[in-house]
């Protein structure tokens, strides 16, 4: 894997990588990719792509209120809250 | 400055009116207390699985096919990747590669033209939540996370700010007729982004800039001809109009840059695998053919051309569906289109004003005011059983006694004042008290008149009709 499309890849995942930490995983993702590139052998011009392998009929859902009471064990998990909001630091 | 083009194209997102959000069975409320409605579907939590909601799908396809899409038979959803933690789980679900509807056309008023505008599709997907960002923290609130948000993407083919506001106006009329949408701007339940670009005529679009928080229809062709004249100025000057997002600002009247680093987005779309794809068949086809309502527009032209409104009025009963369903009821039962226009426009709309009633709330259970009592007060007016001021008093009294207008005016008596002959007598009455008056009249002095008037609608408690005494005033003394 080129370095560019390495540091753009890690921008977009929110990561910020060493430029050691940046040569080493340069390497290890493209013995990764090169991988996975096998599946790029296979044949698929005349194959519409398979999303689901299952599918017989529509799954909807009525449009009613369920009672969950739980909204503040879920708040209680995040590692911090405050007045039910969650707290997390500031990302403007 | 007309050397360039314009091309503006307007994304709308509306707040589908459904109880619950599209994935699990949370409410879908505004104002409520942070996270009251969260569950650990719409939170993200591990191991958990979306549901789709009908009701949300059905109000989606019906604005497709009001807007003349073509309405997909096998509709897809896709995650569209990006971190940011308005959604917690690092993906949007959305529809990517076969939306519910594409193409399409609407027809809306500009000036007084009837211009068009082409879809480039639209899609369903979840909203995200709210945060507040606060000294070193941000606080999230996700009871928004997950609600029903459906987009609207036009073609860039509107050439000034005013026809994208005017389409808005008439978007959200529309979207309001059809029961998809409340169209509160203020609220969020309709938010409205904007991409402008301008080029040498005959060469295509330009380079385009996002324009965002249009939060009031009002932004909007402020916000575009202010960003019209910036594109203008760059480009005159020899610069190059850079590809960006910008934000109205409107305490200053300016789109400012966003400065987020410029990377092309990869949202990564791939199809979402724990929601199988939506496959309508006929029986659905046909009962989003059944739900369809006639559209403002159609409407008002027919209320011009059949019941002799004036496009004014036509404009303003057509503003409300229930509005406009409620003046169509009563010109139904009896009531004469003009007189029924005039009192909805008038007395009517200053009493729901006074008692804090909407003009949505005409014709519901809770409002005093039916169709039916209205066009029973209208009728005994034009039938000359009451005049003008005594219906006025009628209809307050509907209001806060909730009753009907013809009970009302018989326990007060308010009844016109007797057949012209009792009130014959009266006027004769008070002219022979009045004498020296009488010889004014006669003399050509029009003064004592009004005072001549007054007295007999005393003398009648008001249920005199006063055009009925003025002219038997002008025949007892000539």
């Amino acid at each position: 894997m080129e370095q560019d499309d390495l540091i753009i890849t890690a921008a977009q995942a929110q990561l910020e990588l060493s430029a050691e930490e940046e040569g080493r995983l340069a390497a290890a993702v493209t013995e990764m990719l090169d991988y996975f590139s096998k599946m790029s052998e296979v044949d698929v011009d005349n194959l519409a792509p398979t999303t689901h392998a299952l599918v017989t009929d529509n799954a909807l859902r009525t449009d009613t209120p369920n009672q969950n009471n739980n909204q503040k064990e879920l708040v209680d998990r995040a590692p911090d809250n405050e007045n039910n909001f969650i707290v997390i630091p500031n990302v403007l | 400055m007309a050397e360039y083009e314009t091309f503006i194209g307007l994304e709308i997102h509306i707040q589908l009116l459904t109880e619950t959000k599209i994935f699990c069975g949370c409410k879908s409320k505004f104002g409520d207390e942070p996270n009251s409605n969260v569950c650990p579907v719409c939170l993200g939590y591990p191991g958990v699985l979306p549901a789709l909601n009908e009701e949300a799908v059905r109000l989606s396809y019906i604005v497709c096919r009001a807007m003349n899409c073509r309405l997909s038979e096998n509709a897809m959803f896709e995650r569209k990747n990006y971190f940011y933690p308005d959604l917690t789980k690092n993906y949007q679900i959305t529809q990517f590669s076969n939306p519910f509807g594409r193409g399409g056309a609407f027809e809306y008023e500009s000036g007084d033209e009837i211009k068009k505008i082409n879809f480039h599709e639209i899609h369903l997907e979840e909203d995200a939540g709210k945060m507040i960002h606060q000294g070193g923290k941000s606080l999230c609130d996700y009871n928004r996370a997950g609600t029903c948000l459906l987009e609207i993407v036009t073609e860039p083919e509107f050439k000034t700010g005013q026809e994208a506001e005017d389409f808005l106006q008439a978007f959200r009329r529309t979207v309001r007729h059809l029961g998809v949408c409340d169209g509160n701007m203020e609220e969020g339940s309709l938010r409205c982004d904007a991409n402008i670009s301008i080029n040498t005529p005959g060469m295509g679009l330009g380079r385009k800039v996002e324009v965002k928080n249009l939060n009031s229809s009002r932004f909007v062709k402020k916000a575009l001809g202010y960003e019209r004249k910036r594109q203008e100025k760059v480009i005159s000057s020899g610069g190059i109009i850079v590809q960006e997002t910008r934000l109205w600002d409107e305490d200053r009247s300016v789109t400012r840059s966003m400065r987020s680093k410029e990377q092309a987005h990869d949202y990564r779309y791939f199809p979402e695998p724990d929601l199988p794809p939506f496959r309508p068949d006929k029986n659905f086809f046909a009962m989003i053919e059944n739900s369809l309502v006639e559209l403002p527009l159609t409407r008002r032209q027919r209320l011009v051309e059949c019941l002799k409104l004036t496009p004014d009025q036509a404009d303003y009963i057509c503003e409300e569906k229930a509005l406009a369903d409620f003046f169509e009821k009563t010109v139904g039962l009896g009531a004469d289109p003009q007189l029924s226009v005039k009192w909805l426009m008038g007395n009517a709309a200053k009493e729901l004003n006074r008692t804090g009633f909407q003009k949505a709330d005409l014709g519901s259970e809770g409002c005093p005011l039916s169709a039916e009592r209205l066009t029973e007060l209208l009728m005994m007016l034009a039938d000359n059983k009451i005049h003008g001021k005594i219906a006025a008093k009628t209809l307050t009294a509907v209001f806060d006694e909730n009753k009907n207008p013809a009970a009302i005016i018989k326990e007060n008596g308010w009844e016109n004042a007797a057949d012209d002959g009792d009130l014959k007598v009266i006027v004769q009455k008070i002219l022979d008290e009045n004498p020296k008056a009488v010889e004014q009249i006669k003399g050509g002095d029009e003064k004592p008149r009004g005072f001549i008037v007054g007295k007999v609608m005393a003398a009648t408690k008001g249920t005199a009709n006063p055009q009925s005494v003025q002219s038997l005033i002008m025949k007892l003394t000539s």
